[in-house]
């Protein structure tokens, strides 16, 4: 009688058994647990033939001298910030496929021929890449024509020009003699900054070839990067060689390079550390950076 | 040993006993003093280090020279007085009051001459030469000055 009721009782409770909704703890060892898929970061893509404007437009000028009538554009020295690229260079009365997109707009001739130039097209740097913004035209022509009377003298100043344009214009009777040569002038175009890259001691700090440094002292180097003498960001910058015995990364960007000295060199002898560097500017340029360090010791004076 | 010899013996003793006793307090009271100079000396070194230790990090970062910071000389005092105070116990003075009267100089640049001593400096410098007042009961049970003064000199830069 007890067996049965025991056997009853027990198979009450298999059958009427809920599964556990416990963690098993030994469920997972051996099999750890994937992490979560990191997307592969967005690929920062540098338009080709990018470059950092350090001349912006200003106005488009259409000065006359003699007979020749001149077709330039003049700009301003400064960064704003900007970047820029050639996208097409067009010959006098040449179409192009960004004729009517320039915000300056592209003159003509006064027979009616499209303006020679460049156009270039300007870019800001934000979180997600180089966003275009704008296009414009930088005329670069001119005419010779035979006149009779007065010399005329135009001034054609583009509506969106911040400043007024420069007109030159002689005055001179002497049509008779021969046209002046008509002269090719190279297109203005922003020039390629002139990039330098050195170490300095704190973030808007000098950049210097030297530095004293305390032994265990923990010290931070900044790699800077200079277009014509105008502070720039650093995309990434490496190390490349160094005798620190505590580094904090070998490789970065925004964050500096810090580093810790704990053996003392022999006598004379400096320790150095050399960086690779890349800039916002010029991504593509490979700069390098060189600070030598004296490691000194605070030490009792006889 | 005759009874003669033996009383030529006892009035030795009692004739040198105290010459010995007055060495010997003299020598142990010259050793605590040492010991207790020494161990000021320590305590100026430590702290004209850890002043040097104090530097001008927007000189450095401006010219990537080490300069002393201006409180350098106050960082040093006020390490002297706190590596003093374990010593207090042998001192004639307060430990502040011991490092306030201390004559701490800091040359914050190189090279730079030491007015007081006329010693040149190459490096950035801390000089600190202090009096230090240490209790003497053994000097002052043989009828000299209980409290015996010694100076002690510490200098220090990064080398």
């Amino acid at each position: 009688m007890k067996t049965h009721t025991a056997l009853l009782l027990t198979a009450m409770l298999l059958l009427s058994s809920v599964r556990a909704s416990a963690r098993e703890p030994v469920e997972d060892e051996g099999h750890p647990i994937p992490a979560p898929p990191v997307p592969d970061p967005v690929a920062f893509v540098v338009p080709a033939g990018l470059y950092y404007v350090t001349d912006t437009y200003v106005a488009d000028v259409v000065a006359t001298s003699e007979a020749t009538t001149i077709y330039s554009t003049t700009t301003a020295h400064e960064s704003t910030g900007s970047y820029a690229r050639v996208i097409d260079t067009v010959d006098t009365g040449a179409s192009s496929p960004f004729d009517g997109m320039a915000f300056n707009g592209r003159g003509a001739l006064t027979n009616g021929q499209a303006l020679a130039g460049t156009y270039y097209e300007n870019f800001v740097l934000t979180a997600s890449g180089y966003v275009p913004v704008s296009v414009v035209f930088f005329q670069d022509d001119s005419e010779t024509r035979h006149l009779r009377g007065k010399p005329t003298s135009t001034a054609a100043p583009n509506a969106s020009a911040t400043a007024a344009p420069v007109v030159t214009t002689t005055q001179r009777r002497d049509e008779s003699a021969a046209p002046p040569a008509t002269e090719q002038q190279v297109p203005i175009a922003p020039a390629r900054p002139t990039m330098r890259a050195g170490i300095s001691l704190a973030p808007d700090g000098p950049m210097l070839a030297s530095a004293e440094v305390l032994r265990g002292r923990l010290v931070q180097f900044w790699p800077r990067v200079f277009a014509d003498d105008v502070a720039v960001p650093i995309r990434s910058w490496r190390l490349l060689s160094a005798q620190p015995d505590r580094i904090s990364a070998g490789r970065g960007s925004t964050q500096p390079f810090a580093a810790q000295w704990i053996r003392m060199p022999a006598p004379g002898v400096n320790w150095s550390l050399r960086f690779e560097i890349f800039s916002e500017v010029a991504p593509m340029e490979r700069l390098e950076a060189e600070i030598s360090v004296t490691l000194r010791s605070p030490a009792l004076v006889n | 040993m005759r009874q003669d010899e033996a009383g030529t013996a006892a009035l030795t003793t009692i004739v040198m006993l105290p010459l010995l006793l007055v060495v010997l307090v003299g020598v142990l009271e010259m050793g605590a003093l040492r010991a207790v100079a020494h161990r000021a000396g320590a305590a100026a070194d430590l702290a004209t280090i850890v002043a040097v230790g104090d530097q001008d990090q927007l000189e450095l970062a401006l010219s990537g020279k080490l300069r002393l910071a201006a409180d350098a000389a106050d960082i040093a005092r006020d390490y002297f007085a706190r590596n003093l105070s374990a010593t207090v116990p042998a001192l004639g003075a307060s430990a502040d009051a011991i490092a306030a009267s201390a004559d701490i100089a800091s040359f914050p640049t190189a090279p730079s001459l030491d007015p007081r001593t006329g010693a040149r400096y190459d490096r950035p410098t801390i000089r600190l030469i202090a009096s230090i007042p240490i209790r003497t009961p053994g000097f002052a049970a043989l009828l000299m000055p209980a409290v015996t003064t010694v100076t002690v000199r510490s200098v220090s830069s990064p080398r």
